[in-house]
């Protein structure tokens, strides 16, 4: 990981232009200083207020560990507090701080101050957590930041163990066998929460907001501080479940000018953004080897064709990498005419130090002349640092004009140029998973595109706040180095818009959209091997996101105010993709989705909502098994359809029990019930030996009920007492966790707890004003 | 691959020339007046509307601040006010903004409010779909603590019509949006945006890279569609799956890689392991599926790396 200098300076040079920028504000307040000494008296009174202080406490029972329950919020049992503390001044200064869960792992806080119509400061400190699941358990130890080891003896033995079984019979290195290895060391394996925490910062100062030239400077933050599942392997039989240690600092600066001139506008700016990730290696020890070793099959260990394999692995985890942006955007209208515009050009850029190839002391590695060389050693590399560069420009336009009252003609143009600059390296093999030399040169392949938009929209106001408007669009896609160099995709959609009365409004829309590709490269995936090799992906199959395709999608949004107390809303929406083209992958991927709303609010004493979604999924997808080399059997082919159900509903009723009381009730309830169809045949691949084929009936079966109420009493006007009680329900039963144990078939698992819970919460607080 | 070194330059040409006429322009006059109706001041509304007059008082329109912008008052919005002082009962000549069209609604606002987060309201989608400032804010009876909503939340706000997005929300794997962590305005800019889907960013990908900047790369080995999209995998406002997937993994993975050996192998029920009999589970099926080794999934620097496994 490398220190920039430049970089290191950087929140020191945006906050030397904050402060610059706060003291051109600072002396516009000074001028009032400068006033006769009634206004400057005036001038310094500035009251303050709490609207409101909370503070209060709550009790918390669940019934389990699951992260789910906590997964991005603090729910524990303690303090509660917030306010928002209000200040007004003459001359138009205001002053707002907002705390939100003081103290607690999602905090937030947010102070604005400003002169109205001439500056204002914003500063945002919002802590975010993710919990990624509870009591997951290892064999490791942390020994170091990105370092996970197993104590040497505890390496040692299994390795001993599975070296005198398998030298008594490879076929006996089983996974029972294996299992029963390690569940000893498994009764005793620490505990470990997998979860992080985002602190974002945020630093802002606007100048002239509402004057001809504005100015903005923002300055960004954000440490990201603790674990996520990786999934560390060894190869096909040896996954090594860790939680990768996560310390990231992300720094953004922009500023911005804006000038506003009539019927014309124009915004600038740079923009900065840089990543940093303090721990950029993870290290981590073999459980199944004590010593490094290799031979041709190795990458499959342990089992009964290989024992051998790397002691210590190794990843290299997000790298470093920055972006440097200028953008210009404008707009004018003149007469009937308007026209909109952005450009931004974007230098990315990451240059971090490359691993070797290796650890294992063990392997030897081939260079393209034969020679064979030490592959542990970077100083063997082809190249020491990535050097990736990729430059971006993007250009945009919408222009159009009216005929008269009701007809509106825009056009579009947008171009979104992503070019890979970087060269390419070529490795004259590589390691398979620590494990095995392969003699494979391999080549960095810098992607590229560019997408193209462009089109037109005509719109008639067929009556009084009613407009029908039809809408071209083509998308054309330029690609480098994959299977589809160009897609051009025609769009057709036809939009109704009415609001005939105050009353009722009808927004719906249909669209179809109609993709056609060139040739379809099957061999594409050459461009990263030094010497072409026979495409191992089924000649017939067609990525979706470069496939031939057709959709249609239509919306409909109708919503009706009965009187002054009732609303009514009802929606469908639908998407049909299709893949008609593609004889393998995916084929097909249906939604259709219909809601409806209803409120009633017949004053301040009553409101009262209900919605209700229901929204059904099917997809399809098709594919074929094949052996070492691409089958062109079709007994060998299979498919699966999938199916999800989501039913979702929301209620919320609060009031007024008579002048002194008042109550909030809210309750969410989500469930999708999923599953899965598969299609194999008699005498294929995929059902040889012969066996059953088994649906997935719990292709994520998911439910959660909350309930959140409510109940306050007025003390005073400005105390108010509450007492609030939350209960959540959330039950999960996903094919993906099912059977999960800290170490299955080629796998050990931290199996942390991400599964059901049952939480009550009791809480009550105190909100005064003064 | 052409260099467009230029493109910007010259952008930056055109949008000088668009604007200088423009910028010559007149501003917009104000809403239609009725008839030949006068104005008569904040105070003379307040008279009558005295709850109103209160609540804006509160308010930045109700600042000393907006009075020095804004000539008449109230009447800067609703235009001259004596035709319906005279007459009261007259509701022909209540001067009701909610009685005018959406494009003359929004011209009141976009009189001071046309820059910052609004500069590209004109032409935008939710103005060409009908809709005004009115149909998010309100000046006089707003139940947000900030910006003036009619709803309680900038969220609230978008599921009023999005209500799809409400439902995603809920599902197992979401964006942090139900538990007010973000908002939908930290990636969308509902006033409007340049890019569709009015993504404040100059594309899906650069929106996604402001929150998960480890992903920005590049990368010494990519994955190729994750460099055009992140939506090409995954889906952001909820999804039953892991990570926001469209599709559980593996078969996410299979909709393009039905490679000879493992990936093109059939991982139906059969292969996911259960408590009474784990020996049948295939680590291609549980846990994260196939990213139980295609760890670096979004893109590697390891040497060791093609098939992005570290």
């Amino acid at each position: 990981m490398r220190t920039n200098g430049f970089q290191g300076m950087l929140p020191a040079l945006a906050a030397g232009l904050l402060l610059l920028l706060a003291g051109a504000a600072a002396a516009q307040e000074q001028q009032a200083q400068q006033d006769p000494p009634a206004q400057r008296e005036q001038a310094k009174a500035f009251s303050f207020r709490f609207d409101p202080l909370v503070i209060g406490a709550m009790n918390t029972d669940v019934d389990t560990r699951s992260s789910k329950f906590q997964e991005y919020r603090d729910l524990s049992s303690g303090f509660l507090m917030g306010f928002r503390l209000l200040g007004e001044g003459t001359n138009d200064r205001y002053f707002d701080l907002d705390a939100a869960n003081v103290r607690r792992d999602d905090a937030r806080y947010t102070l604005e101050y400003g002169v109205l119509g001439r500056y204002a400061v914003l500063f945002d400190y919002n802590k975010i957590p993710h919990r990624f699941g509870n009591d997951g358990h290892m064999l490791f130890t942390r020994t170091g930041p990105g370092v996970y080891q197993i104590a040497d003896p505890t390496q040692s033995a299994l390795q001993t163990a599975i070296t005198n079984r398998f030298t008594a019979s490879p076929a006996g290195v089983t996974f029972d066998f294996l299992n029963g290895l390690v569940q000893p060391y498994l009764a005793t394996a620490q505990a470990v929460d997998i979860g992080l925490e985002r602190d974002r910062t945020l630093a802002r100062i606007d100048l002239g907001k509402m004057g001809r030239l504005a100015w903005g400077l923002e300055y960004t933050h954000e440490n990201r501080n603790g674990t996520r599942p990786y999934g560390a392997s060894f190869g096909f039989n040896n996954v090594t479940e860790l939680p990768e240690p996560i310390d990231y600092d992300t720094s953004g600066a922009e500023l911005a000018g804006e000038w506003s001139g009539g019927n014309a506008g124009l915004r600038f700016g740079y923009r900065y953004s840089s990543f940093t990730n303090n721990i950029s290696t993870l290290y981590w020890d073999n459980p199944f080897r004590f010593t490094s070793s290799t031979d041709p099959s190795a990458y499959s260990s342990p089992g009964s064709g290989s024992i051998n394999g790397s002691a210590i692995g190794f990843a290299d985890l997000a790298a470093d990498n920055k972006s440097n942006v200028v953008f210009l955007t404008g707009r004018s209208k003149w007469g009937n005419w308007f026209a909109n515009g952005s450009a931004s050009y974007n230098q990315m850029r990451q240059d971090d130090s490359l691993l070797p190839y290796t650890l294992n002391s063990s392997i030897v590695g081939i260079n393209f002349n034969g020679a064979k060389f030490d592959p542990t050693n970077p100083a063997n590399l082809p190249a020491r640092s990535a050097d990736r560069k990729v430059d971006v420009t993007q250009l945009s336009t919408l222009f159009g004009t009216t005929f008269g009252p009701s007809i509106g003609l825009t056009f579009h143009y947008r171009y979104y140029d992503y070019d890979n600059k970087s060269h390419e390296i070529e490795f004259p093999g590589y390691v398979r998973f620590h494990a095995v030399w392969e003699p494979i040169a391999r080549v960095t392949a810098a992607y590229s595109y560019k997408k193209q938009n462009y089109g037109a929209e005509l719109g008639w106001d067929l009556a009084r706040s009613t407009r029908l408007a039809l809408l071209y669009d083509r998308e054309s896609w330029d690609r480098t180095l994959r299977e589809v160099k160009s897609t051009d995709e025609d769009i057709l959609k036809l939009s109704l818009d009415t609001h005939p009365i105050e009353a009722f409004n009808v927004h719906a829309s249909y669209e179809h959209g109609d993709r056609s590709i060139g040739p379809y490269n099957v061999g594409a995936a050459n461009a990263t091997f030094g010497e072409p090799e026979s495409p191992t992906n089924l000649p017939d199959l067609r990525k979706y996101d470069e496939a031939a395709r057709t959709y249609n999608a239509f919306n409909v949004l109708a919503q009706w105010m009965a009187g002054d107390a009732w609303n009514f809303t009802l929606g469908v929406n639908s998407r049909n993709d299709d893949y008609n083209k593609s004889l393998f992958g995916l084929q097909k991927d249906d939604v259709l989705s219909y809601n409806a709303e209803v409120s009633y609010s017949p004053g301040a004493n009553l409101n009262f909502f209900l919605f209700g979604q229901r929204s059904d999924r099917d997809v399809r997808q098709r594919d074929r098994q094949s052996g070492a080399t691409p089958s062109t059997n079709p007994l060998d082919d299979w498919s699966v359809k999938f199916k999800e159900v989501t039913d979702t509903w929301g209620l919320g009723v609060n009031g007024k029990l008579g002048a002194l009381w008042s109550y909030d009730v809210t309750a969410n309830y989500s469930k999708s019930d999923g599953e899965a169809d598969f299609t194999a045949f008699p005498g294929g691949l995929p059902l040889t030996p012969p066996r059953p084929i088994l649906d997935l009936p719990n292709y994520e079966d998911i439910k959660l009920l909350g309930v959140l109420g409510r109940l306050s009493y007025q003390i005073t006007p400005n105390a108010t007492a509450g007492l609030f009680y939350r209960y959540e329900d959330y039950t999960i039963d996903s094919f993906i966790l099912q059977g999960l144990q800290n170490y299955l078939p080629g796998a050990l698992l931290l199996n942390a707890d991400v599964g059901d819970y049952r939480a009550n919460l009791f809480g009550f607080d105190l909100s005064l004003k003064f | 691959m052409r260099s467009t070194h230029l493109a910007l330059p010259l952008a930056a040409a055109v949008l000088l020339v668009l604007a200088a006429p423009a910028a010559a322009a007149p501003q917009s006059p104000p809403p239609p007046a009725a008839g030949s109706a006068t104005y008569v001041g904040s105070d003379v509304c307040a008279t009558c509307h005295t709850e109103v007059a209160g609540n804006l008082a509160k308010t930045r329109h109700g600042s000393h601040a907006f009075a020095s912008l804004s000539a008449h008052g109230c009447e800067t919005c609703h235009g001259p006010g004596s035709a319906h002082v005279e007459d009261p009962d007259n509701d022909a000549l209540r001067p009701k903004i909610t009685r005018w069209s959406a494009e003359q609604q929004s011209a009141v606002c976009q009189s001071c409010h046309k820059g910052g987060e609004q500069f590209f309201w004109h032409g935008g989608v939710h103005e060409r779909r009908g809709l005004s400032c009115l149909s998010c804010h309100s000046i006089h009876s707003f139940h947000s603590e900030k910006a003036q909503l009619k709803e309680t939340t900038i969220t609230e706000a978008c599921l009023s019509c999005h209500k799809t997005v409400r439902a995603e929300m809920w599902k197992n794997s979401h964006h942090p949006i139900r538990e007010g962590r973000i908002g939908c305005t930290d990636c969308h800019n509902p006033h409007g945006s340049t890019t569709p889907k009015m993504i404040k960013a100059a594309s899906v990908n650069d929106q996604c890279y402001t929150c998960h900047t480890e992903k920005r790369g590049p990368f010494l080995w990519e994955h190729a569609p994750v460099r055009e999209s992140c939506l090409n995998c995954h889906t952001p406002h909820g999804s039953n799956h892991l990570k926001l997937q469209k599709t559980s993994v593996p078969y996410l993975c299979q909709q393009c890689h039905s490679n000879t050996r493992h990936p093109g192998t059939l991982y139906d029920g059969f292969r996911a392991p259960t408590l009474d009999d784990p020996a049948r589970g295939s680590n291609r099926v549980f846990n994260r599926a196939c990213l139980d080794c295609h760890a670096a999934i979004h893109g590697s620097n390891h040497p060791s790396s093609p098939y992005l496994a570290h």
